[in-house]
């Protein structure tokens, strides 16, 4: 059973199409990684499935139910972390995460907590003080702090320091152990490989390849057979293919 | 310390590009207000006889807190003596408020939003920014002096000659100036830009309120409030230089510590501590209504407040209207009256239909102020989406028609509010005098009959909000309108019948807010009212229905 399921998803805006023909399954249990550059599509994807913009054609359903039909009933049981995490600048950090969670069910006090303390997030302060690392930390703490049965996150470390980073990795790893499903768009080749049972790559709006991140780093490997030991060496390697490709 | 204010000129330049637009609005609005009411001021004023009964409106102590006070010349007022005793305390405020913008905007909000620390990364002093916006607030203050001195020197009136136009345009720069460096010291001590701005508009009130205690009681408070000591220069009487000195005076002061402050403290501190915040949320933030409630409420206490004020102060000098304005005759064009209807009648049937006439153009205006902060509500669910806000909410398991509804029931109970606050206002005030015109009753069904057109406004804004959010400027553009419209309206024959037509203001029916009963009204009709609701109702739905189809504004 696919927790979420995206066929031949296409979406323009106006003349420009930023999703071509997309296509991607995320298995229960299964933590997804979404890799691919700067304004490849994977926000588009995520945003088709929470129902903020509607699919041009194709369908995007998690759950099995329609991402833009019954996105209410969908977001009961997801967790979603934004790239961009825009706060209420009058609002504290605590506020928010209490208003977050509440939105979706009843909170758990304890976790919340726990959570806090684990980020060193200072939830008295209004939001306006957060630098981008504290705001994603809001959205952090919020996400994991709900029960969900899938997460959406979407790069969600780019402000973290490595620590942080690294509490963030235990966290999913937690998730994973529960037998909880993850969407995960990033840029940290360190953090796809640690946690990610597949990996899907999306260039200029195209999924070009999805596979295990063995797999993916195999069919990207030079032809004395060395393998790419970065994240950029990959995205340059998929960049030839998709160039001539395309 | 060399080079604290190392290209403070190259700042200047890019400071007044961001201004350009901004500041000549700013400046065409007001040089164009002032010159153009000195001629209307005339007409309505023409001779001695009619310029004495101004001193009426002086005999009122409520009047004179609100206007402060107009001076005379050897006894006598002129048009120039009376325009600046009405005009200048208002014009100047407005100037205040341009500059509390124009520094907030170069200095704290940039500082907020890590702008600030771009350009002190570059080889820029220390104190070149705040330097720079200091100097862009000077530039722009001393062109709308000169302007506005021009402006008025031009209009040809003989009480209001070059020195005494020049004096007021110098006068007005000058206390914009001081607004300027006050908020300049604001923006060191806070470390939030709406802080800043809270504290600069307390300020501006304070400065308003105390020039009001000085100027019915002792005059010395009045010299302590900038407002009260420009008002000091009497302009177009005696034409006093010491307060244009001491203003500038005490702008150079604060300038001063604003500097001194700003080289005393990090980028993006402030002296004043931030307030520690809640550490949870209260249960009443925990749903998209109590959400967007929380995040318009101090708006809401704000306008209220406001509203009923305003309703205070017009409430205060109704007792005195007929006295004031007798039957000045661009005063009764303004209220829909004719001099020849006025002399069919015996003095007191005359004095009650004056009064009648300025109740309903009170009416008017009130609602037409009213909804800025209505259209601003209903406007505000856009902004959250365009800020990325909104998708906060959305992507919880919130409905979209639910996190919509939030924001138009709130402006939709705002809209009643406002109009019995400012009702309340204007016949409690007025119940306090000797006599009073009004009948409570009336005025009720007077301010709530324009609801239905507020409405419809309000409508429209929310259609646009739901199908059309990227051109929602047109909003504002239409309430342009209807004001134009209420201002020209009266005027026979201007323009053809179906433009005036698209104000919605024009199909309320005239309802009297007196006892005066001596020709029946034209027979109120309601119906109007019933279709402006019903189109009102349908442009929500319309927009509640696009709002759950389109996408949401991403970047």
């Amino acid at each position: 059973m696919f927790m979420l399921e995206i066929n031949n998803l296409t979406k323009k805006f106006g003349k420009f199409t930023a999703l071509n023909n997309v296509n991607l399954q995320v298995k229960e249990g299964e933590v997804f990684g979404y890799i691919g550059p700067n304004g490849a599509g994977k926000t588009t994807t995520i945003r088709v499935l929470l129902g903020i913009l509607q699919a041009t054609s194709g369908t995007a359903r998690i759950f099995g139910m329609d991402a833009w039909k019954d996105a209410v009933e969908i977001h009961k049981r997801i967790a979603y972390v934004p790239g961009d995490v825009n706060l209420w600048p009058n609002l504290t950090g605590g506020e928010v995460i209490d208003l977050f969670v509440s939105l979706r069910q009843k909170s758990d006090k304890a976790k919340r907590e726990r959570l806090i303390e684990k980020f060193e997030l200072d939830p008295t302060k209004k939001c306006r003080t957060y630098s981008k690392g504290n705001r994603q930390k809001v959205a952090l703490i919020a996400a994991f702090a709900s029960d969900a049965d899938l997460y959406i996150l979407d790069e969600p470390t780019s402000g973290l320091d490595p620590l942080m980073g690294e509490f963030f990795v235990e966290e999913v790893l937690n998730l994973k152990n529960s037998g909880k499903s993850v969407l995960l768009s990033s840029h940290i080749l360190s953090e796809v490989e640690r946690l990610c049972d597949r990996v899907g790559v999306i260039m200029k709006g195209n999924v070009i390849k999805t596979g295990t991140l063995d797999e993916l780093k195999e069919s990207a490997a030079c032809a004395d057979g060395r393998l790419p030991d970065s994240m950029e060496e990959l995205f340059m390697r998929y960049y030839k293919v998709s160039e001539q490709e395309v | 310390m060399r080079g604290n204010f190392d290209y403070s000129g190259k700042l200047v330049r890019f400071m007044l590009r961001r201004e350009r637009i901004i500041a000549a609005i700013w400046i065409i609005v007001l040089v164009l207000f002032t010159v153009a009411l000195a001629p209307g001021l005339e007409t309505m004023f023409p001779d001695n006889e009619t310029r004495e009964n101004i001193s009426l409106i002086y005999d009122n102590p409520i009047m004179v807190s609100m206007m402060g006070p107009v001076y005379d010349i050897d006894g006598e007022y002129t048009t120039g003596t009376i325009y600046a005793g009405m005009m200048l305390l208002w014009v100047m405020i407005a100037v205040a408020v341009m500059n509390i913008f124009i520094i907030i905007r170069h200095t704290r909000a940039d500082e907020e939003r890590w702008r600030a620390e771009v350009i002190r990364s570059l080889p820029v002093g220390r104190l070149a920014n705040i330097n720079a916006a200091m100097l862009t607030a000077l530039i722009i203050n001393v062109i709308l002096a000169l302007l506005t001195g021009l402006g008025l020197a031009l209009t040809g009136i003989e009480s209001m000659d070059f020195a005494g136009s020049m004096l007021y345009g110098a006068v007005l720069g000058a206390s914009g100036l001081v607004f300027a460096a006050i908020t300049a010291v604001f923006c060191q001590l806070s470390a939030s830009s709406s802080g800043a701005f809270g504290l600069s508009f307390l300020a501006l009130g304070g400065s308003y309120m105390l020039r009001a205690a000085g100027d019915v009681g002792n005059e010395v408070i009045s010299l302590i409030s900038p407002l009260g000591l420009a008002q000091r220069s009497m302009v177009y009487a005696e034409n006093e230089l010491m307060p244009l000195w001491g203003l500038l005076a005490i702008a150079v002061a604060f300038t001063a510590l604003a500097y001194k402050l700003s080289s005393m403290r990090d980028l993006g501190q402030g002296f004043i501590p931030a307030r520690i915040g809640r550490r949870e949320a209260k249960k009443s933030l925990l749903s998209p209504f109590g959400l967007s409630l929380r995040l318009l409420k101090n708006s809401m206490i704000v306008w209220i407040i406001c509203m009923f004020m305003l309703g205070v102060s017009y409430g205060s000098i109704i007792g005195e209207i007929d006295r004031f304005v007798g039957d000045s005759p661009a005063y009764l064009t303004l209220v829909g009256l004719t001099p020849e209807l006025l002399d069919t009648l015996s003095e007191s049937d005359k004095a009650d239909m004056i009064v009648d006439g300025f109740g309903g153009f009170v009416t008017v205006m009130m609602t037409l102020i009213a909804l800025v902060p209505l259209l601003m509500f209903a406007m505000k669910p856009k902004n959250e989406e365009a800020d990325g806000r909104a998708e906060g909410v959305l992507s919880r398991s919130v409905s979209r028609p639910r996190y919509l509804a939030g924001y138009v029931i709130i402006t939709f109970i705002m809209s009643i509010i406002v109009q019995l606050c400012t009702a309340a206002g204007l016949y409690g005030m007025a119940a306090s005098n000797e006599t009073n015109p009004f009948v409570f009753g009336k005025m009720l069904i007077a301010y709530l009959s324009y609801l239905p057109a507020m409405w419809l406004v309000v409508g429209l804004a929310v259609f646009i909000v739901g199908v059309f959010p990227k051109v929602s400027g047109v909003i504002w553009g239409y309430y342009g309108f209807i004001c134009f419209m209420m201002l020209i309206g009266n005027i026979p024959d201007l323009l053809p019948a179906w433009v005036a037509n698209l104000s919605p203001f024009n199909f309320i029916p005239e309802i009297r807010v007196t006892s005066f009963d001596l020709f029946p009204a034209p027979a109120a009709s309601f119906t109007p009212l019933i279709i402006m609701t019903a189109i009102a109702a349908l442009l929500v739905t319309t927009g509640f229905i696009g709002y759950r189809k389109r996408d949401l504004i991403t970047h």
